[in-house]
């Protein structure tokens, strides 16, 4: 399958995105002013700690922010519209046909009194007038697709009788059912074995390429990001406060919350007995955040300084192309590599 | 499937076999002689002996037990000592009454609670939630007498939808079903209370589950969420419920059968107690408590078939 794209156009463009949910001292921030951009046949990850708001920002760009959170700012441009603008009968039909995602446990994701059959003729039917019998029959194609044993058998099984990787692979069917532009995986190994995580990795990578899709890959494990994406976006507290391409710089990274990332990864060929090296402090308060940098109370370079406690950073272009960075003394970090 | 309606169908004999035992000790356990207990304080000693025999009760107990229980299964629960007639088909004749009575609460309940609890779940917070809620709380809190004679007061009496008597001696159908309704309405609207609140907080928590955000972000629409995806989910616990009220609901049809002078089973046994007629109330009270095991079990075998996984169970 030949998809001509031209690599620069990208499929699904986040702008100034800004989630918030009402708190009693205002609103607290949870996505704020997060800018992405995803492209065909490319794979975004999104990296950062539990909390720091890679799931809700993709939530919020499928208009799926529970109540009574709300976008409050920004656009996602998808298709030549603005999501964020279109009314919840649109956006429905965006949703899994358009822009699907998986998400991360996939033994409560599946709903336990329906067949797996039942569950994706359910997907396929509500974009398509098929008749069940039609609706059947792509269920199965794709259950094959996603290299299920056996598929006109497993179609009628329940949940149940499926071990967990089978069932993220049910998942990812129903995600790609429709053959969706952009394919958001939620963590999507996070529940599963070593083994089995490779398997659903190597799916995505495939299904990525057959299908042309742009992908976005939501995951706090940076092991990954290495071997699995083109261009990686750091989360932390609800902004993005590195992006670069993984290729030119990941590991080298110009914001210090990156480089205590990286440093907490833990190697087989460090010296035995030890430690491994913990970022110090606890993730911010989002609803009591400080004026300044975010990061300032927990960083190695900036903790102190008064650039930092007094001005709160925004994304900026760094030394290298297609690098931005959101810290005040990103040079220093460049200085420090070279 | 099949395996698990043969075990159901096991279960519920070995179900009765252990009432009907329970039953049988029950009486005996009741002291003093049923027999003179039956014949009053004034009976000579040869009637007493005579009933005694008549009844088998100068055999031994487990002679007795036996006899009993094979005659049980094949259906002789003894004779009514008031009437005279077999203590079975005596039963019999008035278990259609109460079992209509019974279901066509059941069937309102739900009609009217399982709805009423899914819009006021998807609904939360609102005032329609609100109606609802305080609607099925007023419902639980009115004793179902209560609530029989305001309803025969107001729609009986005052506005003259319905007759005021629960029961009719028509062959037509219809004229039944209009005499059945306001009962059926009374007995079923307490558990339809009871059912909206359960529906509720079962489909609230269903709607807050993985797989329903699953289906909202493979933009399956909300309706096909709520009453296919969500609802099936939501009421495995109302059914379980459901086998529960029943054996309820027969306890309240004694109620409501007196209240609306209807005939049925509980009015049956409660004027056999009265009349210390033992063999009526043994087989009463063994009736309903198959009708009983009965309904759940066909309700196991329902809450089977909407939750694959009890089958293997």
């Amino acid at each position: 399958m030949t998809e001509v794209t031209t690599p620069r156009q990208a499929l699904l463009e986040v702008k100034g995105l800004r989630t918030a949910f009402p708190g009693e001292d205002g609103p607290v921030v949870l996505v704020d002013r997060v800018s992405l951009s995803v492209h065909a046949g490319e794979t975004l990850a999104v990296v950062g700690e539990s909390g720091s708001g890679k799931t809700m920002t993709f939530l919020s760009v499928l208009g799926l922010v529970p109540r009574p959170g709300r976008v409050v700012a920004g656009e996602v441009r998808f298709g030549g519209v603005d999501l964020v603008q279109l009314a919840p009968a649109e956006l429905r039909a965006i949703r899994g046909a358009g822009v699907a995602m998986v998400f991360q446990d996939p033994l409560t994701a599946l709903n336990p009194v329906f067949t797996i059959g039942d569950q994706l003729v359910e997907v396929i039917r509500a974009h398509r007038p098929l008749r069940a019998a039609a609706a059947r029959k792509l269920a199965i194609e794709t259950l094959e697709r996603v290299h299920i044993p056996d598929p006109s058998r497993r179609v009628d099984d329940f949940p149940h009788q499926l071990s967990g990787g089978m069932r993220q692979r049910v998942l990812i069917a129903m995600a790609i059912a429709l053959g969706p532009k952009v394919l958001v995986a939620d963590e999507p190994t996070t529940a599963l074995d070593v083994t089995v995580q490779a398997q659903i990795l190597e799916l995505l990578a495939e299904l990525r390429a057959e299908l042309g899709m742009g992908m976005v890959l939501i995951t706090h494990d940076l092991g990954l990001v290495a071997k699995h994406a083109e261009r990686v976006a750091v989360m932390y507290a609800g902004r993005v406060v590195e992006t670069c391409r993984v290729e030119d710089g990941f590991a080298d990274a110009r914001h210090p919350y990156t480089r205590s990332l990286l440093g907490s990864i833990p190697r087989l060929d460090g010296p035995p007995g030890e430690a491994l090296p913990a970022i110090e402090g606890m993730p911010p308060n989002l609803a009591a955040l400080p004026p300044g940098c975010p990061f300032e109370p927990r960083c190695f370079l900036g903790r102190g300084r008064e650039t930092c406690r007094a001005s709160r950073p925004g994304l900026a272009a760094t030394d290298r192309e297609g690098h931005a960075s959101a810290c005040h003394h990103w040079s220093e970090l460049a200085e420090d590599a070279a | 499937m099949l395996r698990y309606v043969a075990r159901r169908l096991l279960l519920m004999f070995v179900t009765v076999a252990g009432m009907v035992t329970v039953v049988f000790f029950l009486i005996r356990a009741i002291p003093g002689d049923p027999a003179t207990y039956m014949l009053g304080d004034y009976a000579t000693t040869e009637a007493v002996a005579a009933l005694r025999a008549q009844l088998g009760l100068d055999r031994p107990v487990h002679e007795q037990y036996l006899g009993f229980m094979r005659r049980a299964f094949s259906g002789d629960l003894g004779s009514s000592v008031v009437t005279g007639q077999p203590a079975f088909a005596e039963v019999l004749e008035s278990l259609p009454w109460s079992a209509a009575l019974a279901l066509a609460g059941i069937v309102v309940a739900v009609v009217v609670g399982v709805p009423l609890g899914v819009v006021s779940a998807v609904r939360q917070g609102t005032w329609v939630d609100m109606a609802v809620m305080l609607g099925a709380l007023a419902g639980i809190s009115f004793p179902v007498f209560w609530v029989g004679l305001a309803s025969i007061l107001l729609l009986a009496h005052e506005v003259r939808i319905f007759p005021a008597l629960g029961a009719s001696s028509s062959a037509d159908p219809w004229v039944q079903l209009h005499h059945l309704a306001l009962p059926a309405l009374v007995l079923g609207l307490s558990v339809a209370a009871y059912i909206a609140r359960l529906t509720r907080s079962a489909m609230l928590e269903v709607l807050g589950q993985d797989y329903v955000r699953v289906a909202r972000a493979m933009g399956i629409p909300e309706r096909r969420i709520v009453f296919r995806l969500a609802l099936r989910n939501a009421l495995i616990p109302v059914l379980a419920v459901i086998g529960v009220t029943f054996a309820w609901s027969l306890g309240s049809a004694i109620l409501v059968e007196a209240v609306f002078s209807r005939p049925g089973l509980g009015s049956m046994v409660l004027k056999a107690v009265f009349a210390r007629d033992y063999q009526l109330v043994q087989a009463g009270v063994l009736v309903l408590a198959c009708a009983v095991v009965l309904v759940n079990t066909t309700l196991d075998i329902v809450y089977g078939l909407v939750d694959p996984r009890v089958r293997v169970g």
